[in-house]
């Protein structure tokens, strides 16, 4: 294993990224003020026309800052020695929300019934997004860890503390906070870097076959979770409407409403209250009626480029611990997108995910900008023999011309 | 290892991401058409606009005055999703527990209920209450409400408008369509909350047209003067219903048209029987009788086969086609040979059928070409059996063909003292206008025209006014003669005043009973039909009276009672100037 030079990052990723928030901030900006009309007249609030645009923004400058903090400024490096103490942090801030929650206090901000949210005068923080983010590059550094003692696969030495970690994570996202989406991107993180740690497949098979039955076992057992996998089944198969299809149905009336071209930015319908959670949930359904096919496909596509760049970065780093770190990321960032996704579109069961970059929100954007920044600081390290393999003409450009002379310019 | 099992992610990145694709195409593209129709369901709202309702105005003398009138009133809707049911049900029952229109538990415990009409009709004041009081998801439309200032006078002739806004009975019903204008439409996409957006370009605006304003020749306060003595004559005899018709005899303008019992036709829904609704003088044929034997008289003298000095054998009955048929007077002075006047003084039917004999050219028989006379007569000239053209609805009545059927000669017999045909009161007015106004039968009116913002009255268009003289001025001259004396033998002395021609004809109906004439008089109807004029001039007004009451034998004098009343009444209130 060999060090690399530094060399241009992926630039596909910086701009498909940059892309997407901007594309994001451009629709709340358009459904925004529909959505504060909606809340205002229901439920006698008042926001400002503006109110949702504002904290979009907000969202997007501190999403920007982290991404090019983890891009630029802190090296990866550095972060991974604390990867213990953020991932105890991580642990901890989840397990006080809980037990505040428990104690009834207004630091736990609780929204039917499921407390995800510490509140803190203005401001509000969900532990979940840091978690993911902890788990990423903990489970890095202790996948590393273990390859480096050789005990990957070793009952006692990984798989004991690797469930316990990941037991604990989940216990506190998924009962404690009643977030299955959250739940979901974690599963996705532990096995898409379990996938490529080296551990045998035949164990990771049988946890991931166990995990599966927890999970539908979990899902089975729970009235609030069966309720959803109901209202999906009867929506795919068309059988009567009610409450709980609500959701769904007008998710996939927007997007069918959209057609080819959409309707137009600011023309959206759904958006004026038809769609719950619109502007952050459902934001991709927006999407759908406002640009119609054409702009999914696009926003699919720049979703899709994001993710096979990760791949390649992964895949071109010779560096043990920064792939595992980067395919976490691309497995958590996967796990949004299709579940979000698959379920605007009736494909899978409402788990209520968000979009990442898209949706409106500012701690699952500022964790995922992050976290996309951090994929991109690796990127700047790939080898370049495993890198020519998937070269294409761009990027040799971009290796020949920016990071040799800036190299020179530095020294 | 790691390699190939990052290139097994990338084709599960793929393959997400293509199913994703896929679906998406089958959503937005194949079922696009069927996601649009579904949209359209739920976001479209169609609303009227509605049009306002036309004034109804009424004259006072010169002056149009307004009778009928609107105010906003407001219908209040809910969504049960949202609405707090408590505090709803606490401001309606607090300010417009009148006007509540559901059962709010039932609309709560309907599911999926998001739109719901809770309260209809609330005034302004009220709604405005409610609208303070700031529930969630609760909006008023606007719409309007009929106001009869008039209270019940003139009810049958005015109608009423229905729940749904349309016009029902007399002017509101007969006149709708120039009274109700034409909606106006919006349709729009709407928020959740069912307010419009200016979203999409399907939206249309078509803006409402306001109903006509509509004046009336009646005449307010002769209207409800009229009603006042109508009422206490009903009061003071065994009749339960009174018609009057109060008409111009050289026009053909209807200044009174009333019929009591009256009703509130703000309340039109308290009514127990919906025949209070009727105008009887319109819509409702029946037999006047004796009144009749006018225009069989006419028909013989404009014929030049008779005057009122012709005279006949009268033995007090005649027997045609088997059937006796009685004078209903049977004093011993008028047997023999009399005169056509005293017969018509006396009404005697046997003079009728004696008119109706001489106009088949026979002395002794009816023959066809006296009942296909008589039949041009009834039917073409005096226009019986056939609508009269006014702007109201009106029955058509029936005028037995002379030459088909059976018993035509009997049947014809009858038609003089008017039994065996079918015709309104508004019919027999407008005939006896011309027997006596100079011989023109012209199309009766009701409505002078519609008002413009400016106040002129602008006649209605597509309305066909007749002037058709039907019988000569000389035959008019002599029915006048007749009339007037007529008075003589049974008004007392002082009842007309002098300076003044009043001339009259009563008429006392059978009622048909199971198919035949009821001949115990258990039942009949009375009617009495005059003018007025000043002393030596032409007729001015024809006033009808007609009485009634189930089961009760209601003569021709009490009929003739209420018109000596209204007369006079007449007289006075429109300063007909005597010639003395």
């Amino acid at each position: 294993m060999k060090s690399n030079r530094k060399h241009k990052s992926d630039l596909a990723i910086l701009f498909a990224t940059l892309g997407l928030m901007a594309l994001g901030l451009i629709v709340i900006y358009a459904i925004g003020p529909m959505r504060a009309n909606v809340l205002n007249s229901t439920y006698g609030t008042d926001y400002d026309s503006n109110y949702f645009f504002i904290g979009q923004l907000r969202s997007v400058i501190l999403a920007v800052i982290a991404f090019f903090l983890a891009f630029k400024v802190i090296p990866y490096k550095y972060i991974r020695k604390f990867a213990k103490p953020i991932m105890i942090t991580a642990l901890g801030l989840s397990a006080m929300l809980w037990v505040l929650s428990l104690a009834g206090s207004s630091l736990a901000k609780c929204e039917l019934g499921e407390c995800r949210w510490f509140q803190l005068g203005p401001a509000s923080f969900q532990p979940a997004e840091f978690l993911k983010l902890a788990l990423v590059i903990y489970l890095a550094d202790f996948l590393t860890r273990k390859k480096e003692e050789g005990t990957i696969g070793d009952f006692r030495e990984f798989w004991l503390p690797l469930i316990a970690i990941c037991g604990l994570s989940l216990f506190l996202v998924v009962i404690a906070q009643g977030d299955l989406g959250t739940g979901v991107a974690l599963i996705s993180i532990i096995f898409g870097m379990l996938l490529v740690s080296g551990i045998p497949a035949k164990q990771y098979l049988i946890m991931l076959t166990i995990v599966l039955a927890v999970a539908v076992g979990s899902v089975a057992t729970s009235s609030h979770r069966m309720e959803r996998v109901d209202a999906w089944f009867a929506t795919i198969t068309g059988s009567e409407s009610n409450d709980s299809t609500y959701h769904i149905e007008n998710a996939m009336l927007a997007i069918g409403t959209g057609g080819l071209f959409g309707v137009g930015i600011g023309n959206s319908i759904q958006a004026t209250g038809y769609l719950p959670e619109s502007i952050n949930d459902s934001v991709f359904a927006i999407m759908g009626e406002t640009f119609g096919f054409v702009g999914l496909f696009l926003i699919i596509a720049v979703f899709g480029v994001i993710l096979l760049r990760m791949l390649k970065v992964a895949n071109g780093t010779a560096d043990y611990n920064e792939r595992l770190l980067v395919i976490g990321i691309f497995a958590w960032t996967l796990a949004q997108v299709t579940v979000n996704i698959m379920a605007m579109t009736g494909l899978v069961p409402v788990t209520g995910i968000t979009l990442p970059l898209l949706s409106y929100g500012g701690t699952s954007m500022i964790f995922i900008a992050f976290a996309i920044g951090l994929s991109l600081q690796i990127s700047c390290y790939t080898s370049r023999e495993v890198s020519k393999e998937n070269e294409n003409i761009n990027s040799r450009r971009g290796v020949r011309g920016a990071h040799y002379t800036s190299r020179r310019r530095n020294s | 290892m790691s390699q190939n099992r990052i290139k097994l992610l990338k084709y599960v990145v793929i393959a997400a991401l293509g199913i994703i694709s896929v679906r998406l195409f089958f959503i937005q593209i194949i079922e696009h058409s069927e996601w649009l129709a579904k949209a359209d369901e739920q976001h479209t709202i169609l609303e009227t606009i509605p049009a306002e309702r036309g004034k109804i105005y009424m004259m006072d003398r010169d002056e149009p005055v307004a009778v009928v009138m609107n105010q906003t009133t407001y219908s209040i809707i809910i969504d049960p999703a949202v609405t707090d049911k408590s505090e709803l049900q606490d401001a309606l029952q607090t300010y417009a527990p009148d006007y509540i229109s559901a059962n709010l538990d039932e609309v709560y415990a309907t599911e999926g209920l998001r739109y719901y009409v809770v309260a209809k009709g609330v005034p302004h004041s009220i709604a405005t209450k409610i609208a303070d009081k700031g529930l969630s998801s609760v909006w008023f439309q606007r719409g309007s409400g009929r106001v009869y200032l008039e209270g019940e006078t003139a009810s049958g002739l005015l109608g009423f408008v229905n729940a749904d806004g349309l016009g029902q009975y007399g002017v509101e019903g007969s006149l709708n369509n120039l009274l109700s204008g034409k909606d106006g439409l919006l349709k729009s996409v709407s928020d959740v909350n069912n307010v419009a957006l200016s979203i999409g370009d399907d939206n249309i605006k078509i803006p409402a047209e306001n109903g006509q304003d509509v004046v009336l020749s009646v005449d307010r306060s002769l209207e409800r003067g009229v009603e006042e003595i109508t009422v206490d004559a009903v009061n003071s005899t065994v009749a339960t219903n009174a018609s009057v018709l109060i008409m111009n005899a050289n026009t053909g303008e209807v200044l009174t048209m009333a019929n009591v019992p009256n009703y509130n036709p703000a309340d039109y829904g308290n009514v127990v029987d919906a025949s209070a609704y009727t105008n009887y003088v319109t819509e409702v044929p029946y037999e006047p009788a004796s009144i009749c034997k006018n225009f069989a008289f006419s028909a013989a003298i404009n014929e030049g086969v008779m005057t009122p000095d012709t005279t006949y054998f009268n033995q007090g009955y005649e027997i045609v086609d088997d059937w006796k048929i009685n004078n209903a007077t049977q004093t011993s002075n008028v047997y023999g040979t009399i005169s056509m006047r005293t017969a018509l003084y006396w009404s005697l039917n046997t003079g009728s059928i004696y008119a109706l004999k001489l106009l088949g050219g026979s002395t002794t028989d009816i023959t066809q070409q006296g009942r296909e006379k008589l039949y041009d007569y009834y039917y073409n000239k005096f226009r019986l059996g056939q609508p009269t053209g006014i702007e109201l609805i009106e029955a058509i009545g029936y005028i037995e063909d002379p030459n088909e059927g059976w018993g035509r000669d009997s049947t014809y017999a009858n038609m003089t003292f008017g039994q065996n045909l079918q015709i309104t009161m508004l019919q027999t007015a407008t005939a006896f206008s011309a027997v006596v106004n100079g011989g023109y039968w012209r199309t009766p009116s009701i409505v002078k025209g519609t008002m413009s913002a400016d106040g002129t009255i602008n006649p209605l268009e597509n309305t066909e006014k007749v002037e058709d003289q039907i019988l000569t001025s000389d035959t008019s001259a002599m029915m006048r003669e007749m009339l007037i004396h007529n008075r003589d033998y049974k008004v007392k002395d002082g009842t007309d005043k002098p300076g003044y021609d009043v001339g009259g004809k009563s008429g006392t109906a059978q009622v048909v009973v199971n198919g035949a004439y009821d001949d115990t008089y258990a039942q009949l109807i009375g009617s009495y039909i005059g003018f007025v004029a000043p002393s030596g001039e032409m007729p001015q007004y024809i006033i009808m009276t007609k009485m009634w009451g189930e089961g009760q034998s209601i003569d021709s004098g009490i009929a003739m009672d209420l018109f000596n009343s209204l007369s006079n009444y007449v007289i006075d209130y429109l300063k007909i100037k005597p010639n003395i």
